[in-house]
């Protein structure tokens, strides 16, 4: 292992982030090589276990899982399964050890809480602590931490997404972006072998099932397609075992045990599960109920029969997810498997059955993941040439319609960022304000989908039926986030919305918990802000200097000294005894403006630059015939000038 | 938005390179997409923002038969599609025939007939798709020309009646994939 010197003016070093329904690891890239931090357990692997103790003291990981049987009400497992979720949702039925809190009122119910007895905390809360944990384990090895790349399952909806950047807004970590873990696993695979093709990556973890169709040329990474359940992994495997063991032991509504029982059950499930991936048989000794003890014997068999309905899901969403993509198996390249619950030899022939080929899994399951998030973070910081992914939109996104019924505006699997735009009419007489409720989903009916926002255009002139028209535009950034712009076309009457999907808990709320969570509340919290914006003022300065530098031949007279005013004035701001925060994020502001001419021309020049050589000719001749047949071409021609 | 041929630097026409096409979107995404830009100001990663959501949506367009079909009239200078229409009622027959057949299979929970179909009807698209580009050809001549005959002629007729075809053949092959889903 290479000495760690530490250089204080080293720059904070970007990490990667699994945070995971079982377990979560942290990792960063040295050498263009990943590598797993040591967390607080000595290994790699935290448990996603947070314990709260009596007096406020919060245990996250192996001591936190200890625990579960003790005092199963406090300590909470598997918050994941729980992001972004109500609590109406199926999953707070399932077998399982916590209290959820009965919600008081409406707005309450829309989000999850479990009940400690003491007070209630949200899954979002739960998994702030392991991210926090992470944090510090990453900046007792690295010194200076910078942001994070965490990744999410690709099925997650925007409300999961939202979510998960939530808690690590509350752990103090700066999300560089939000990653699919099959796109992960695959940039891990992809960035080690180096070979191109087409490759499904199965990614079966503790709770969420992802699979991925994923194409690689020359460092491109583009993914073909994505489909899953946000809500099937192996702790569903578990509780298969679990509820027979608890059958076995006399409690005929499983469900009804007593929750140190159901933990203490479930606990023996997972590890007969992974004892039987080397055993055929085994026996288990457990208490039975009202006194006395009861032998079990499990199977292999039994077990692979018990979790075949589980891998038919998985079955039915990886033939989708083929067709979307436009495969058949027998053109893929490769297969890849992502998760600890791949580890089942039933898992991996089931694979090979689906596939036709045997699976590949020479990374450990476990750490891939992680691995992928923290090459990512590293590209991103060094705005790299030498690998790029191209990600897809996991669920389709569209409008409400009369009736119910849903357009769908960009379906599942379009490549981001994208735009898109569609024309509504009104259907009354004299009609004078829209209604636009954007879904997330695939049933046909809005209320089977996931609702986004709702918002009202109003203020249109009364007219007809069907002759207003409402031009919606949607764009999704490189960062998943939707905004929605609607236009009234006859009046041009606007409004423009930030869809930010809202799972129960408002920005303010949000804010709320970090100030609590810090030990001086306020001041810490503006001390954070100045601190923030000297990074982005930083960050814009040095870019700037470098454009400037590279491409000065497309200034335009006057616009470089505007340019220095701005760069000179907000230097001068983040020096020490400088500006405040908000005062910096001005002047930063002020330099993005000054830059934005300039900045476009540079985009242009990139944009030939892919374009020449290639295939001039044929854009030559598609401008002519375009020009021949339509008149929208200005914004061409502008372009040109 | 300009079309979607010209932001990818393609020559408007039906009959397009899959593998090129996609090519062209990596290219292009190379260059512009924001990752590759995360590090530069508001302005510069604004730019190439819009300019990679363009590219996106523009392969969206073309990657998909219908909407590269609908993008080529649009083109040529029919606008308001839906309107004009045409179905040939041998079409509207044998679609009818189809669906039956269809229902059956799920009712027998049928899969290797579901299969057929699915293959019957993905033969069906590729031989309308190849007669789609053949109808453009002439049709996209004749818009360069600024031929009158290419917003009224029996060019146009031949490419709006395999164009409502492809609809019904596509529409048909999502229902079996959502039965396909279900069994």
């Amino acid at each position: 292992m290479l000495l760690d010197i530490f250089d204080p003016k080293a720059p904070p070093k970007p990490i990667g982030i699994d945070l995971g329904t079982t377990h979560s690891v942290v990792a960063f890239v040295r050498d263009a090589h990943p590598f797993a931090i040591t967390t607080c357990d000595g290994g790699p692997l935290l448990p996603s276990v947070v314990h709260y103790g009596g007096h406020g003291e919060v245990i996250v990981g192996r001591a936190a899982q200890s625990y579960i049987e003790r005092e199963p009400e406090r300590t909470i497992a598997s918050a994941k399964r729980f992001m972004g979720r109500g609590a109406a949702d199926a999953q707070t039925r399932e077998l399982g050890t916590y209290r959820f809190a009965e919600p008081s009122n409406e707005e309450e119910s829309r989000l999850i809480r479990f009940d400690l007895g003491d007070g209630t905390r949200t899954p979002v809360e739960v998994s702030a602590e392991i991210l926090r944990s992470l944090k510090q384990s990453a900046t007792e090895q690295l010194r200076a931490v910078g942001g994070a790349v965490i990744t999410v399952p690709a099925y997650f909806d925007d409300a999961q997404r939202q979510a998960t950047r939530d808690a690590a807004r509350l752990a103090g970590i700066e999300v560089l972006r939000l990653l699919n873990e099959p796109t992960a696993a695959a940039l891990a695979y992809g960035l080690e072998s180096r070979q191109n093709g087409t490759f499904a990556i199965y990614d079966l973890g503790g709770g969420t099932f992802d699979i991925t169709i994923l194409h690689l040329d020359d460092g491109v990474f583009q993914v073909k397609s994505t489909g899953g359940d946000s809500a099937l992994g192996g702790d569903d495997m578990d509780r298969a075992i679990a509820a027979r063991l608890l059958t076995a032991m006399g409690f005929e509504d499983p469900t009804a045990a007593p929750k140190s029982v159901v933990g203490l059950v479930l606990s023996m499930a997972r590890d007969a599960k992974h004892r039987l991936s080397e055993l055929t048989e085994l026996t288990l000794e457990l208490p039975r109920n009202g006194g006395g003890d009861v032998r079990v014997r499990l199977t292999r068999d039994e077990f692979d029969a018990w979790i075949s309905p589980l891998l038919e899901r998985t079955g039915r969403a990886v033939r989708r997810a083929l067709r979307d993509a436009q495969r058949e198996p027998s053109e893929l390249d490769g297969v890849i498997l992502v998760g600890g619950a791949t580890r089942v030899p039933r898992v991996r022939s089931y694979v090979a059955e689906l596939f036709g080929k045997p699976p590949l899994a020479n990374i450990d399951p476990d750490l891939v993941v992680a691995y992928g998030a923290a090459l990512q973070a590293d590209l991103l910081g060094r705005d790299s040439v030498e690998a790029l992914l191209l990600d897809v939109l996991p669920l389709s996104l569209g409008i409400e319609t009369m009736g119910g019924a849903v357009d769908r505006i960009l379906p599942r699997n379009t490549t981001i960022p994208v735009g898109a735009k569609a024309t509504f009419t009104t259907y009354a007489d004299n009609q004078t304000g829209f209604e636009l409720h954007v879904v997330q989903g695939e049933r046909e009916l809005a209320r089977d989908c996931r609702s986004l926002a709702r918002f009202t255009l109003k203020g249109i002139p009364p007219l007809p039926a069907g002759q207003a028209r409402l031009e919606v535009s949607f764009h999704v950034d490189e960062n998943s986030l939707l905004q929605v712009h609607a236009r009234e076309l006859t009046t041009g009457l606007e409004q423009r919305v930030e869809v930010k999907p809202s799972y129960g808990l408002t920005d303010e709320q949000v804010e709320e918990m970090l100030i609590d969570a810090l030990d001086h509340g306020e001041e810490d919290f503006e001390q954070r802000r100045l601190a923030e914006a000297r990074v982005e003022a930083s960050r814009v300065l040095l870019a700037t200097r470098k454009a400037l530098s590279a491409d000065a031949d497309l200034l335009a007279a006057g616009e470089r000294a505007e340019i220095e005013r701005c760069i000179e004035q907000l230097q001068h701001a983040i020096e020490p005894g400088g500006a405040n925060a908000s005062r910096i994020g001005a002047l930063t502001q002020a330099l993005d403006d000054a830059t934005h001419a300039f900045a476009g021309k540079r985009m242009d020049r990139a944009f030939s630059a892919a374009l020449a050589g290639r295939d001039v000719g044929a854009l030559a001749t598609s401008v002519q015939h375009a020009r021949g047949v339509e008149a929208h071409l200005e914004e061409h021609e502008e372009r040109r000038q | 938005m300009s079309n979607p041929f010209e932001i990818l630097g393609l020559a408007p026409a039906f009959a397009l390179d899959a593998a090129e096409l996609e090519q062209r979107q990596r290219e292009l995404n190379r260059a512009v997409h924001p990752d590759r830009h995360a590090g530069k100001g508001a302005a510069e990663r604004r730019h190439s923002l819009s300019r990679a959501m363009d590219i996106n949506q523009a392969y969206r367009v073309l990657r998909d038969p219908a909407s590269r079909a609908e993008a080529l009239f649009e083109l040529v200078g029919i606008h308001g599609l839906a309107e004009r229409m045409v179905t040939d009622p041998a079409l509207l027959g044998e679609m009818l025939e189809q669906r039956e057949r269809l229902d059956e299979v799920r009712r027998n929970k049928d899969r290797p007939g579901l299969r057929e179909l699915e293959q019957n009807m993905t033969a069906r698209q590729q031989q309308v798709e190849e007669a789609l580009g053949q109808a453009f050809a002439p049709l996209i001549e004749l818009a360069r020309a600024r031929d009158p005959r290419a917003t009224r002629g029996p060019e146009l007729d031949a490419a709006q009646r395999l164009f409502s075809e492809l609809k019904y053949v596509r529409r048909f092959r999502e229902e079996v994939a959502a039965i396909e889903d279900e069994l």
